[in-house]
């Protein structure tokens, strides 16, 4: 360790300032908040997978159960719903939950203090809950096709647009609802979902089982649109994608998107 | 070569009925070390928030270099690095991968930051930390090796200005001496450094101006000297009192000013009393009126502590502060309360 006085000696004439470094380009920043980020999340992604290995053959085996006699379509409908439960899980819960503690250990207010544009701080993020979710379609589907030996018909561009969109949508309201609400009401919300995508949503049943207003309700809210598209993308020989579907699910998107950047940007 | 690399002109900002800055006006000029000292609350944090745009003034200006602030909060961004008073987000990164990552996002080019990480670390005697993680809930890294990063992280580019908020919080001694080098050394390379603290005695011996906040208002301004200020009071007798003590009477002497913090009776003296000074503190403590006295010469903490308590309302200077917002000079304190 140097001298701490030696360093005290003041100069005799002030020196002319500093130049800063050329500012980085806007794709150079963003990668290195995703190594930021997948440094960060690197250590509990292990975990998460096996949250969502074991909430996967949760819903397709457990779910099972409550239904006797299960037939393959009533099984199709189940196993091709579970990865938008696990995409929306993510989004939705674990996402508001990880926010919430980086405002409340003022995380969120260092990343805001960065001299990078904070859209990007969200763009990263994004990308960096993409990669923890998306394996999570592919675990629930690997356990369906255990379980129930189903024969799948992929359309492999639906799904991966459907799995992203959904996902990135899923994302985006999460960190909204996290940064527009308080931390503990926040927290508390994100818990209510979970029990609403589960058990209200429907996901792993078909709306016309609901009662027609509450049907209407979910054509408006982005859970829904998400399974169906996501479905469609899984099983495109039964399940039709819909035009109005992607429409609610972008428009979610954008809101989403919308309020989380306004709540990086703002100034109290 | 007097270029400010940041001016605040009578900046205001109300939380409610609370007035957190009110009508404050410093200047931090490249090559400058300028300490902001005031109690925890006095709006040391509140400013500091404002030059970065996380808060908007309600009214007053500033500027980072040549960029209004208020108006172009993102640019004025990309001349401040800034040290917060939490913890930087270091969970599940090593000290060596926060510092260069922070050097990368402000413009650092990867061996450029390889190397200022590896300087920054050998300089604040944090080398054998450098690889290991810090895990959630404070474990892997002890809180002063986690202070001595965000420092590094704060200051591995060449920024104009450096605003550093309570940076030897957590830190040992000797590191902490470390680390005000490094801060004095910033400054001398040609940035301007705003040191937000209510350590008064360690910040005096790096600053050149000081800024002192109470309740929100200036209520000093100047270099060290300037503030410890030339008049009578030359000496300070501090008195150590018994628990539960009032402190002793009227001294024989004349005294310019009176304070009281902890257990401690400040006074301030003049050179030619010395003499009475002491016969008089000794001749309490041999009445066990006191535990001990030491006599030296007057410091910042005292023109710190009567500035401050000034404006609290006091009837006198005889106020008591809070122990942990004046810190003790009292090596041996300092120890037991920093160590």
């Amino acid at each position: 360790m140097p001298d701490a006085t030696a360093l005290h000696a003041h100069p005799a004439t002030r020196p002319a300032g500093v130049t800063p470094p050329p500012r980085p380009g806007p794709l150079s920043t963003y990668a290195t908040l995703v190594r930021w980020n997948v440094a960060q999340v690197g250590s509990v992604l292990p975990l998460v997978v096996v949250v969502q290995a074991l909430l996967a053959a949760g819903l397709v085996v457990g779910f099972g159960f409550l239904i006797p006699d299960i037939t393959p379509d009533v099984a199709l409908h189940l196993s091709t719903g579970a990865p938008t439960v696990l995409l929306l899980t993510v989004g939705l819960v674990i996402v508001p939950q990880g926010v919430a503690r980086a405002r409340a250990d003022g995380t969120f207010t260092y990343l805001r203090s960065l001299p990078v544009a904070r859209p990007l701080l969200l763009a990263a993020e994004l990308t960096v809950w993409l990669l923890v979710a998306l394996p999570s379609v592919a675990v629930a589907v690997g356990v369906a096709r255990l379980r129930y030996a189903l024969d799948l018909a992929f359309d492999w561009p639906l799904l991966v647009a459907a799995a992203v969109l959904v996902t990135v949508t899923a994302t985006a309201v999460g960190y909204a609802i996290a940064v527009a609400l308080r931390p503990m009401v926040a927290q508390l919300a994100s818990q209510v979902l979970v029990f609403f995508v589960l058990l209200f949503s429907p996901i792993t049943f078909p709306a016309d089982r609901l009662p027609a207003w509450f049907a209407a309700v979910h054509d408006v809210l982005p859970v829904r649109p998400a399974a169906d598209l996501l479905r469609a993308g899984l099983a495109a020989d039964v399940y039709p994608a819909s035009g109005r579907d992607l429409v609610v699910l972008v428009a979610w998107c954008v809101l989403g998107l919308l309020v989380s950047v306004r709540a990086l940007v703002r100034r109290a | 070569m007097d270029r400010a690399v940041l001016q605040v002109d009578g900046v205001t900002r109300r939380f409610g009925e609370v007035v957190a800055n009110d009508d404050v006006s410093l200047r931090v000029r490249a090559g400058q070390v300028v300490g902001l000292l005031g109690h925890n609350g006095a709006g040391k944090t509140t400013l500091v928030s404002q030059v970065v745009g996380l808060l908007r003034p309600d009214a007053g200006s500033i500027h980072v270099g040549d960029v209004d602030a208020v108006a172009q909060p993102a640019a004025a961004r990309r001349g401040v690095a800034l040290q917060a008073q939490g913890q930087a987000p270091l969970d599940g990164l090593t000290p060596r991968t926060a510092i260069e990552l922070s050097g990368r996002v402000r413009g650092l080019s990867a061996r450029e930051a390889r190397r200022a990480a590896l300087d920054l670390a050998e300089v604040l005697g944090i080398t054998p930390w450098l690889d290991r993680r810090a895990l959630p809930d404070g474990a892997g890294l002890s809180g002063g090796v986690r202070r001595l990063t965000a420092f590094a992280m704060a200051v591995v580019a060449p920024t104009p200005l450096v605003v550093l908020d309570e940076p030897t919080n957590d830190v040992d001694a000797a590191r902490r001496r470390a680390l005000w080098g490094a801060v004095r050394d910033l400054a001398d390379r040609g940035a301007g450094v705003l040191l937000v603290t209510h350590n008064v005695v360690e910040a005096e011996r790096v600053v050149d101006e000081l800024v002192v906040l109470d309740r929100g208002r200036v209520v000093g301004a100047g270099t060290p000297a300037e503030l410890r200020g030339t008049e009578d009071a030359g000496l300070r007798l501090e008195l150590h009192l018994l628990p539960g003590d009032d402190g002793p009477g009227p001294a024989p002497m004349p005294v310019a000013r009176r304070l009281r913090t902890g257990r401690r009776v400040l006074l301030g003296i003049a050179s030619h009393d010395a003499a009475a000074a002491v016969s008089w503190a000794a001749h309490l403590r041999d009445q066990g009126a006191v535990e001990g006295y030491a006599l030296g010469p007057a410091t910042l903490e005292d023109t710190y502590l009567a500035l401050t308590a000034s404006t609290a309302g006091a009837p006198t200077t005889d106020r008591i502060a809070d122990p942990t917002d004046a810190p003790s000079t009292d090596p041996k304190d300092e120890e037991l309360t920093r160590a």
